[in-house]
Formats: structure tokens, sequence, C-alpha cells
């Protein structure tokens, strides 16, 4: 295959991987790492390397917009950052004694679980709105947003501590897996937290870029991040995150949580793939 | 309108618009340099074979690829296509952390106390974590 065919197809790729990742909040690794190393044969190290700078296009690309349109929860974000930062740390410090297959087969065992939840409350759009209390109160873990058809939705976040500690999961996951892990911040923000669907996913992904950021400079060090790999990677997520987070405003609450539960099945079965080798 | 305006008042126009603009301008900056990158690449390798660029050697990663700074702007001074492309994927590793840094003046601004001790710590970790822990070996393995 020529360089100029190679760069076509993984901009394509990316293009669609993007558009995907900005609506259901992940990096859209899920898509990139199958595509570079079963089609192409590339090596998981450049795999994961264009991984990573594919998980901070998706979120810097969509944030803007959905930042711009007050759909993403900036505190209820910089908030849980704090367990996703440091549970990544931890997770980076202590990969070097983990067995990467092991922990690939137990992070999909757990998504694979959370399916159970969230196909029960498929159809629900806005979760009940509890009282906010106690940390969340403090913190004015709260928000509203308009919907596209102009009704405002108020809402206020439960167990920030159930929240804060899935994040910090979420970290130890992305630091010794290398990956963005956005599906379990869904999970914890949607099932603990009970933020409305379209919040939780933009807040995802608004988070998944300082995650992935905090683990970059190991990979880009060690010459993981390959240029040739991730020039078309990171123009292509870059162009569809930009049109995913134009789409996810007119779309409802319980479409983006079917989305999200077929991508989160996909990419548990993925991981369960990979770790068998 | 108004009323939606006043259930804002917990996170105001001014902090989303200029997180949003940041974004907006690391985003388009670093899809330019790349995109440049990426036609130099073009000229060059565009009809070459793939296989032999895609190869990963565990001796020397990056295909022998110096990934340092002065390494980086040597390439830049003779339009390396490489190398522009790494500085533009370094401009957009970079926008995560401006975002944060941005957003705990924000919150200093509007004198919002723990949410300032908050971004600030998140802003030490993922300093640390970039910057520091590439350099020591144990976590480099």
């Amino acid at each position: 295959m020529l360089v100029f065919e190679f760069l076509t197809v993984m901009f394509l790729v990316s293009i669609v991987a993007g558009f995907l990742g900005s609506i259901v909040g992940i990096g859209g690794g899920i898509v990139i790492i199958p595509i570079l190393t079963i089609f192409f044969g590339v090596d998981i190290h450049f795999a994961i390397g264009a991984s990573i700078v594919s998980i901070i296009a998706t979120s810097s690309g969509a944030a803007a917009t959905y930042v711009r349109d007050r759909i993403t929860n900036l505190r209820i974000g910089m908030f849980l950052e704090l367990g996703t930062t440091a549970g990544a740390i931890v997770g980076a410090a202590v990969a070097v004694y983990s067995d990467s297959a092991l922990l690939g087969l137990v992070f999909a065992g757990v998504l694979l679980v959370s399916l159970i939840p969230l196909i029960r409350k498929v159809g629900e759009d806005i979760p009940s709105n509890p009282v906010l209390h106690g940390l969340a109160a403090r913190l004015e873990l709260k928000g509203s947003y308009v919907e596209a058809d102009g009704s405002t939705v108020t809402y206020n976040a439960t167990r920030p501590g159930t929240g804060l500690v899935g994040m910090v999961v979420a970290g130890l996951f992305s630091g010794l897996l290398g990956i963005g892990s956005g599906t379990f911040k869904v999970l914890a923000m949607d099932l603990a937290m009970k933020i409305p669907m379209k919040v939780s996913t933009t807040t995802s992904n608004f988070m998944i870029g300082v995650t992935a950021a905090a683990s970059a400079g190991i990979y880009f060090i060690r010459g993981d991040v390959d240029p040739l790999i991730v020039a078309p990677v990171a123009l292509g997520i870059l162009a569809g995150a930009a049109a995913g987070a134009r789409v996810l405003p007119r779309a409802r609450n319980p479409t983006v949580r079917k989305v999200f539960a077929v991508v989160l099945a996909v990419g548990a079965i993925e991981m369960v793939l990979r770790a068998l080798g | 309108m108004g009323e939606a305006a006043e259930l804002n008042t917990a996170d105001p126009r001014r902090m989303s618009d200029a997180v949003s603009a940041v974004l907006r301008f690391g985003v388009l900056l670093s899809a330019a340099v790349i995109a440049l990158g990426t036609l130099l690449l073009l000229l060059r390798f565009g009809s070459l074979d793939s296989g032999s660029l895609l190869t990963y050697y565990p001796s020397a990663p990056h295909g022998g690829f110096d990934p340092s700074l002065t390494a980086l702007a040597a390439g830049l001074s003779s339009l390396n296509p490489y190398s522009v492309i790494d500085a533009g994927t370094l401009i957009l590793l970079a926008t995560p952390v401006a975002r944060v840094a941005l957003s705990a003046l924000l919150f200093a601004a509007e004198r919002d106390r723990p949410y300032v001790y908050i971004t600030l710590t998140v802003l030490s970790l993922l300093l640390f974590s970039m910057l520091v822990t590439p350099f020591i070996p144990h976590f480099n393995g």
C-alpha cells in the first residue's frame, strides 16, 4: 500500500471515529486501534500512541462546541478530573507490575456487567431530579441546559463521592492500558450521579482530553506517537468530532443512551479479543 | 430566555466562552500545522510503499525518528514533514493543559475558592504526569 493510500484510508476511518466518539463521550480508540492493528498490521504500540492522540483530538474538537452551547458541565468536569488524573498517574506507576491481558479482561468484564443497569433504564429521558445536598451542594454540582426544542433541563447531581471513586478507577485503567476509558466515565455519571445522558457524554468528552494528555508525555518520549499515523488520525478525528458536536444537541437522550450501549458492548468484546490475543 | 440565563448563573457565560475559545484556537492551530506537515509528507513520500515506514522497531521506535526537542527544532527549520506533524501534535497535546490553566484563572476571577484549589490540583497532577513522569525510568518501562 502506498503512503497516500494509507493516509486517505486512515483519514476517512478517523472521521467516523471522531463523529461517533464525540457523541457518546469516548475517544475513538475503539475504532482506530482495530483498524490499525488488524487491517494495516501496525504494531499495538503505534496503535495505542495514535489512540492517545485521537482521544485528545476528539475531546478538544467537540468540547469547543459543547462548552459554548453550555451542555458540558464545567464544574462537574473539573471536580471529577481530580479522580481521573490522580488515577492515571497511579495506573502508569504500577503498569510495569501488571498483566495487561488480565487487566483488559477485568475492564471488559466491568463494562459488560454495567450493560445491565444501562439496558434497564434504556428508555429513560431525564433522570428524576434529586435534592442537592452534602458535598454536591457545597461544590454546586448542578446545572441546566437548553434542549433543541427550546425547553430547559435542570438537574442536580447525587453521590459525588461514588462518582469520584468511579473516576479514579477510570483513570487507573487509562494509565494501565493506554485507553481513554470514556465508557467508564459516562457510566459513573449516568448510573451513580444521575446526570442527564447528554451532559454525561459531553462532560466525559471534556474530561478524556485531560486524562489522555496526562499519559501522552510518556508515549511521546517513548516514540510511540508515529507522525505518519497520527497526522491522518488527528485531522480526520477533528473533522468528525466537529460534525458530531453539531448533531448531538438535536439527538434525544434515550437515543444517545442506546448508541452508547452498543458502543460499550462492542468495546468490551474488542477488549476481550485483544486480551486473548 | 430570562429564566435560562438565571439558571446558568453557576456557569457564567464568560467562562464557557473563554474555555470554548481556547479549545477552538488550539484545535485550529494544530490542525493547520498537521495539515501542512501532511502536505509535505505527501510531496516527499506520497508514492512510496507505506509498509517499511509503518514498521515498529522496539530497539528504535518511531522508525528511528528522534522525538527530542532539539531534533524537532532542527527538523522544523528544514521543513521535515515528520517534525512539522510532531509540532502540530504537541500543540494538540498542550490544548487541554491550556484549558485547565485558563479555568484556574477564571475561577479565581470569580472568587470561587473551592474550584480554584480543585483546578490547581488537577493542573499540578497533569503537569507532573506530562512533563516529569516521562523522565522517571520506573514509569518508562
